[in-house]
């Protein structure tokens, strides 16, 4: 059982790291990059608070292996923003009331992120099942799904 | 009893179909394969599984990706990952209930990972890709060390958890053949709640009409979640053939399905709940996709 | 309504920023050179005599540092009250519920720190378990907890107003049992904590917790260590609602690890840790008897309660009295008499949770209410205006309502969602229910209640905003420095959210009760009304008018009524840290002494200022066939006062509903015959997702609180006490059927519409 030698690209940076296989994307990301922004809570795919991009694509970090995050390009919460100039989903999050405790809202961002990139101009239904793997308990959702709406207007207005 | 990190394993990434198939036969009953890791990263976290040599087959171009013939039917890889069967348009066209399932499983950041064999391997009585996969006649490519095998879906269950797996033996294609003439079909599911849960009851129906659209000329319905594996409903199946399909009928056929389910009580539901809902949804189901099959442009 | 610069304006959270970006840390966030990681063993009985805890193999484990047990603490049990002090560090004698913390270690790593809990072995003698009030009210039912002699951890007998008289008077009586599940509290950030012990045997405490006050005095106490030798930081807290506020065995072990090992030690749980064996909501069995007149009115209230609440009391005294004392309101309600019990058992330790006690005892009052209504053909939303409290009303058991807005929230609410048309035209399957409630803004649990806020004005100009509670999500942080801008007459940017860190801060009694804008709102305005003292006796000199001629505003201090005759915020500031050196920091607190104690005995009392009301409609549909609910539209009327970031305010109202829509329709912690929990993954316990709640809308019903802060009353809990009945009432709108136990799941609706139509 010894390390294995890995090459993570996230947010544009890659790592060359020495890890065991039997650590999770998130753990790696979390204890050994340093980017806390991820949240770790059920860490069995189903709360959504470790929800980073892969290659564009939602996914739940805790189930997957580090190891096998190799090749693909990561996005975290924290490459969302481009140093000071934030992303018009947070804009939006910030503008219509989206955050209270914050624990769920990297996650969130991503999953409402992976939508708008993908879709540019979802209906609050589609909002809402894009976000259904993100549990929150302090919002009601309202505000998020008003916050995503937002911002696909506003990214709609600039293009 | 309660959830852990990962304990530790050897970790292998074949890039072909036989070196998984030498990995598997080297390391035996120590090995286990990993598709998306939705299932068996957690039951590994769990304790319920401890592998100590784990065969990643993401890697293994050959298994993945969609190809659909005109004639032949669609071919799926088994590590293809429900996502791009959400995005298929051939899928939501041609093999709805399949899609419907996908729709409705799980969540966006678990349909990225998972896989559609992983599904099936699990055998999970309520597995959401199968009663679709029955009912669309779906059948199934094994390789081992041996050779290939080929099976229909719905005899591949042998148990809750179960599947007719031999040792040294992966799952490689769902193969589901071309539909007959005038072909609809559903899935329908119940949650305790919107989204992310597994089903208390899934029912798949696909009917395919005579060329008036009139009578049907053929019927499979497969519950799931119903009895400890996936199963058809061949009674209720029977009640529709050679009839015209209404409400009548449907509520017939949802009635037999019902008393051929034999459901059992967990924390989900209970027994006399999901009895009663094979009933109800079997009849929706049949409903929807005679809908399906009148709406069609042909 | 006046209008103000700050104040009112749905201004951007003073942490959205570090949230949104992922830059905010919490507690599971946090690291210190040379920290342990800590894990928790724990116990798979459910009520269980410890006999034996061999720690000595995983002491040997290469990589842990330290191992310990409920033995490693001085044995001084804590307790909300000197008569219920019934709680443990971590168990000695016994293990009281499933998942209970027996022994803690710290490792070089958590791989290391897991497999040393595999090394500890523990002998366990299973006991019998009490898992209901049923069990735990039985002549020969074990005693739960070692501290206590009976199963009842508390009562509370209340007689307000002449009952007899007002059943005698009713026209129409009605009498009915509710129950309610046993829920988690459902925060998204599991229990987390990093704490680090100083060669003075300092403590330095990093961890989820919502009251930072709570944790300091409990913690102290039951370790032994003097008040000043322990320093709270909190860092954000991932959710909260009342789940957060005692000192759990993570913070214990944490603390007691780090002073055994000398390193930092954190604990991160994971949540299913959290589900298995922490802060649940009490499970409830009540009856109430109302008597209403002919329009009615209600003329009289009795009611018995029973709170099920696992092997320790916690807040569970205030619970208890809780429901009875706010019987009381939103109704006007002339008789109320009360009778409640707690009772212990093995099952996980309850608190209080987002709505306390109301949210239970409104869902049988509403649901009571909705019933008779039908009973006597009254409109639902009429019953209400004719029931609602106005201005000036006093209740029953002595609580003073200075203004209500409930009959205009009642109003909005009916119109928003549509009463009236939905009357005439009714959609098969789809109903509309409702219910009123009120929250207190925070009550005076003791005489140590207070709050205290700090502004420290820097040289440039921008003022410091310390308070000594906690962010837990609901924007305290916030709303402080909004006020405290406002009364500056400076920009809100010019504000900053000081560390809350209890060297430097003062402690607040807690985050609760929906206390915050209220008690350090008042505390804010005091604090900075100080500030401005000192700086309009500087500006005074400099514009020769008396201090308290000047206006604030603008960054500008100058004369009332002459805008002109002034000078600039800075200079008075730069003339006393540059010519004088003259620091300047405003200091306020508000006890509010003015309100009464809360008599927990009695529940007679004027406990609070500041009530908050709601109406909730929420429409609702059926499936008939499946008895699946399905919430469309949830409607507030919300009387908060005045609102001070209205956008805030809204996602406290639409939050506190849709928390109890799980609560309403398909939450519920699960027990097995031997009180081992069965649902205790997020797999198997089912909170609401995006795709389950309501399409939400506020309200506001604009008000002036005559002791609030500008006027605003708290904003926090009411639409959680007003969810339970509306739905349940729309349920029975839809389809005929009244579910007065909870959850209101499919199987409970198909089974009611059977016997309804006779089969």
């Amino acid at each position: 059982m010894r390390q294995e030698e890995v090459t993570l690209k996230v947010n544009g940076v890659s790592y060359r790291l020495h890890i065991e296989p039997w650590r999770t994307l998130v753990e790696v990301l979390r204890d050994t990059l340093g980017l806390t922004g991820t949240k770790k809570s059920c860490n069995e795919g189903e709360c959504g608070a470790c929800t980073v991009l892969m290659d564009g694509k939602p996914a739940a970090s805790c189930l997957v292996l580090a190891m096998d995050a190799q090749g693909k390009e990561i996005v975290t919460i924290e490459g969302v923003s481009e140093g000071e100039k934030l992303h018009p989903l947070q804009e939006a999050f910030l503008k219509h009331g989206a955050i209270q405790c914050g624990f769920c809202t990297p996650g969130m961002v991503m999953s409402a992120k992976a939508l708008l990139d993908e879709h540019p101009h979802p209906t609050s239904t589609e909002v809402r099942k894009a976000i259904s793997g993100n549990l929150c308990r302090c919002t009601g959702y309202q505000q998020i799904v008003d916050s995503v709406l937002a911002a696909s207007k506003a990214m709609g207005e600039k293009s | 009893m309660f959830i852990r990190r990962l304990p530790k394993f050897e970790y292998h990434a074949p890039g072909s179909v036989s070196e998984a198939l030498d990995l598997l036969e080297r390391y035996g009953e120590r090995a286990a394969v990993l598709a998306g890791g939705t299932d068996l990263v957690v039951a590994m976290k769990k304790r319920e599984r401890n592998p100590e040599h784990l065969i990643n087959l993401k890697g293994i171009e050959d298994l993945r990706g969609i190809s659909f013939d005109e004639k032949e039917g669609i071919r799926i890889g088994a590590l293809t990952p429900l996502r791009e069967l959400e995005r298929s348009g051939v899928l939501e066209e041609r093999f709805s209930p399949l899609w419907d399932a996908v729709n409705v499983m799980a969540s966006p950041q678990i349909r990225t990972l998972a896989t559609l064999g992983g599904n099936l391997c699990s055998a999970m009585p309520s597995a959401d890709t199968v009663p679709p996969l029955i009912a669309l006649q779906a059948s199934i490519k094994i390789s081992g060390k041996g050779g290939e095998r080929k099976m229909v879906v719905e005899n591949f269950f042998r148990g809750p958890g179960e599947p007719d797996l031999r040792p040294g033996e992966i799952l490689t294609h769902i193969l589901i053949p071309k539909q007959p003439e005038n072909h609809g079909g559903v899935y329908l599911k119940l949650m305790r709640r919107n989204a992310m849960d597994l089903a208390q009851v899934g029912v798949a129906v696909c009917l395919s009409l005579d060329s008036e659209k009139k009578i049907c000329r053929q019927a499979r319905i497969a519950l799931g979640a119903a009895a400890r594996t996936p199963m058809r409903a061949e009674g209720a199946e029977k009640v529709l053939l050679n009839r015209e399909i209404s409400q009548k009928t449907a509520k017939e056929a949802g009635r037999i399905a019902s008393e051929e389910g034999t459901p059992r009580s967990s924390i989900r539901a209970s027994r006399e709940y999901r009895t009663a809902m094979i009933g109800v949804l079997t009849e929706r189901a049949v409903m929807e996709a005679d809908r399906r099959i009148r709406s069609m442009k042909t | 309504m006046e209008e103000y610069s700050v104040v009112g304006k749905s201004v951007e959270r003073t942490d959205g920023r570090v949230k949104v970006t992922g830059k905010a840390r919490f507690a599971g966030d946090l690291i210190a050179s040379g920290m342990l990681h800590g894990k928790i063993l724990r116990s798979p009985w459910a009520h269980a005599k410890i006999l034996h805890i061999d720690t000595s193999r995983a002491k040997a484990l290469p990589g842990v540092l330290g191992v310990i047990t409920g033995r490693d603490f001085p044995g001084i049990p804590f307790g909300t009250r000197p008569d219920t002090r019934d709680q443990l560090p971590m168990p000695i004698t016994k293990v009281h519920h499933f998942g209970e913390g027996v022994a803690a270690v710290a490792a070089v790593s958590e791989d290391i720190a897991e497999e040393a809990l595999d090394l500890i072995k523990v002998d366990y003698e299973e006991l019998s378990v009490v898992l209901t009030a049923e069990d735990a009210l039985k002549p020969d039912a074990p005693l739960v907890n070692e501290f206590m002699k009976s199963n009842v951890a508390y009562f509370s007998d209340f007689l307000f107003g002449d009952v007899e008289k007002g059943f005698r008077e009713a026209d129409h009586i009605r009498e009915e049992t509710f129950s309610s599940q046993r829920v988690t509290i459902g925060f998204i950030e599991p229990h987390a904590c990093l704490a680090e012990v100083d060669p003075t045997g300092r403590v330095l405490l990093q961890g989820s917790k919502q009251s930072p006050y709570i944790t300091w005095r409990h913690m102290c106490r039951a370790m032994d260590i003097p008040l000043s030798k322990m320093r709270i930081i909190n860092p954000f807290v991932g959710g909260a609602f009342s789940g957060k506020h005692d000192p759990f065995d993570v913070d214990f072990a944490a603390v007691r690890l780090a002073q055994v090992t000398g390193r930092p030690v954190r604990i991160v749980l994971n949540y299913d840790e959290v589900l298995a064996a922490y802060r649940q909501r009490n499970a409830m069995d009540a009856r109430l008897k109302i008597g209403v007149k002919k329009n009615g009115a209600i003329t009289a209230l009795k009611a018995e309660c029973i709170l099920e609440g696992g092997p320790i009391s916690g807040i569970g005294p205030f619970n208890i009295y809780f429901f009875g004392a706010f019987l009381n309101i939103p109704y006007k309600i002339p008789a109320v008499e009360y009778h409640g019990k707690l009772v212990y058992s093995n099952r996980a330790p309850c608190s209080t949770v987002r709505g306390q006690e109301i949210v239970l005892a409104q869902f049988c009052l509403d649901s009571l209410l909705h019933m008779v209504a039908e009973d006597l053909g009254i409109d639902q939303v009429e019953i209400r205006h004719v029931n609602a409290v106005t201005n000036h009303w006093t209740t029953a058991n002595g609580i003073v309502v200075d203004v209500a807005g409930l009959q205009e929230c009642i109003k909005k609410s009916a119109e928003k969602i549509g009463w009236e048309e939905s009357r005439k035209k009714r959609r098969e399957g789809r109903g509309i229910g409702f219910s009123c409630a009120s929250h207190p803004s925070g009550v005076r649990l003791g005489g140590h209640f207070g709050s205290s806020v700090m502004l420290k004005l820097l040289e440039d100009g921008k003022v410091i905003v310390t308070h000594g509670g906690t962010e837990i999500g609901q924007g305290a942080n916030t709303v402080f420095c909004q006020m405290a801008a406002e009364v500056l007459g400076l920009p809100f940017d010019d504000m900053i959210q000081g560390t809350s860190d209890s060297d430097t801060a003062i402690f607040d009694s807690g985050m609760f009760g929906d206390r915050c804008t209220y008690w350090d709102g008042n505390a804010t305005i005091a604090a900075a009304n100080d500030l401005k003292r000192q700086l309009a006796v500087i500006a005074s000199k400099e514009l020769g008018a008396a201090p308290e001629d000047l206006e604030f505003k603008n960054r500008r201090i100058f004369v009332k009524g002459n805008p002109e005759k002034g000078i600039d915020f800075l200079l008075a500031v730069r003339r006393a840290y540059y010519e004088r050196g003259e620091p300047l920091y405003g200091k306020g607190y508000w006890a509010a002494t003015d309100i009464d104690i809360v008599d927990w005995k009695t529940g007679r009392g004027n406990l609070a200022h500041g009530l908050d009301f709601i109406a909730t409609a929420i429409e609702v549909e059926v499936d008939k066939e499946t008895g699946k609910i399905r919430l469309i539209k949830g409607i507030h009327g919300d009387d908060a006062g005045q609102p001070i970031n209205p956008a805030m305010l809204e996602g406290q109202v639409n939050g506190g509903s849709s928390h109890m829509t799980g609560h309403a329709l398909f939450e519920e912690s699960l027990y097995d015959e031997k009180g081992r929990a069965l649902n205790y993954t997020w797999q198997n316990y089912k909170q609401p997702t995006s795709m389950d709640v309501p399409e939400y809308s506020v309200e506001h019903v604009h008000t002036h609180d005559p002791y609030g802060p500008f006027g605003a009353k708290g904003a926090g809990e009411a639409s959680s006490c007003s969810t339970l009945a509306a739905i349940a009432n729309g349920v029975c709108d839809a389809v005929g059927v009244r579910i007065k136990d909870l959850p209101i799941t499919p199987e409970k609706v198909l089974k009611a519409l059977a016997e309804k139509e006779g089969k």
